[in-house]
């Protein structure tokens, strides 16, 4: 069953907004542009109990699925809401895509294929891969190659891109992430968790933008504490696991 | 009024104030069990001075009575381990019941609108 090809899989695109009414209708207009050539493919807004009008604006459009979070979870517990979701409804692929305008939707072929080809559990969009035109700051870049090494170091797995937030999995990993998914800085804890259930996880090259709008979640002044947190939280990852 | 008697009176207000609280139903019982062997030790600290003195010249402390604070910090530090372990148990169960909710909530709308 696990090598299995999917010729025509039912997609959810998962998009985590929070406080995202300047760029959230231009990413669901891409992505409604693009389920034209992807009929089978569903978007799922989860608005994490936004102040501004996210959910408003999402509720204007009628085909896009609106979770509506009464409080604030965090990245993690948004993003586990859609695999919660696309566990209960059936989907055979989850997409997660930024509500922020990062993410290209001409991309969304090159990731979700492969998961689709049954090639691996989960497929990342990397700006690393092959040598991309994404710019980010020097110490933007030199963070993400610590978490490059880190996570290589502690589970043998090679990701160019650990912290890049544009991943396809297949329904065995929905099921995994319905239900156990870290909670704060997730994407590289989840590399981890994988690895340790014995999952393949690839990364394909993707263009990514900078921000549309809004505000990051990551502020320059929290980078350091992000960087201390999710050292300890992968290390810790790794030594629960014990294998 | 020596430093024992007087943790020894507020650790028997302490008492009090636990079971009342238990009392009244403020306060779970499996959460007043940890406040009540603390509430007894404390007790047995400081009213036996035989015993806070043998302890001390075991321990080598100059003056016995300062145990208590070591003693306080100590059972400070298992509460407040104990209270953050609750905490987490409790965000857990509530980040469960927001993300059924939400997904509850579209199934009734979907419900609706047919």
């Amino acid at each position: 069953m696990k090598h299995t090809q999917l010729s025509d899989p039912s997609v959810l695109i998962i998009v985590p907004a929070y406080n995202e009414e300047e760029a959230i209708s231009g990413t669901i207009m891409k992505l409604t542009q693009f389920k034209k050539q992807m009929p089978n493919l569903d978007i799922c807004v989860i608005n994490d109990g936004s102040k501004d009008n996210t959910a408003e604006i999402v509720r204007g459009f009628p085909e896009v699925i609106l979770l509506d979070l009464p409080n604030n979870l965090g990245i993690g517990g948004a993003v586990q809401t859609g695999y919660k979701y696309a566990d209960q409804a059936g989907y055979d692929i989850a997409v997660q895509f930024d509500a922020d305008g990062q993410h290209n939707v001409d991309d969304l072929h090159t990731i979700i294929g492969p998961v689709a080809a049954g090639e691996c559990d989960m497929c990342i969009g990397s700006r690393f891969v092959e040598k991309t035109e994404y710019s980010g700051s020097p110490f933007r870049r030199a963070g993400i190659f610590y978490f490059e090494r880190l996570i290589h170091l502690l589970s043998g797995q090679k990701v160019t891109d650990p912290t890049s937030g544009f991943r396809a999995v297949n329904r065995d990993v929905i099921e995994l992430f319905s239900i156990n998914y870290p909670s704060d800085y997730p994407e590289p804890e989840v590399i981890i968790y994988l690895r340790r259930k014995k999952k393949r996880i690839e990364e394909r090259t993707v263009l990514m933008h900078s921000r549309q709008g809004g505000e990051s979640s990551i502020t320059p002044f929290k980078s350091v504490y992000y960087m201390a947190k999710v050292t300890l939280s992968i290390v810790m990852q790794r030594l629960v696991g014990g294998a | 009024m020596e430093v024992t008697y007087f943790s020894f009176i507020l650790v028997v207000i302490l008492f009090i104030v636990v079971i009342e609280s238990v009392r009244r139903g403020i306060l779970e019982t499996k959460y007043s069990l940890l406040w009540i062997i603390v509430c007894l030790f404390m007790g047995f600290f400081s009213i036996s001075e035989r015993f806070i003195n043998k302890l001390g010249e075991f321990l080598g402390v100059f003056y016995p009575p300062s145990l208590l604070f070591l003693f306080g910090l100590l059972f400070i530090i298992v509460l407040v381990f104990d209270l953050t372990r609750r905490i987490s148990k409790l965000n857990k169960a509530l980040t469960n019941l927001t993300q059924e909710y939400a997904i509850m909530k579209k199934k009734f709308e979907e419900k609706d609108t047919d």
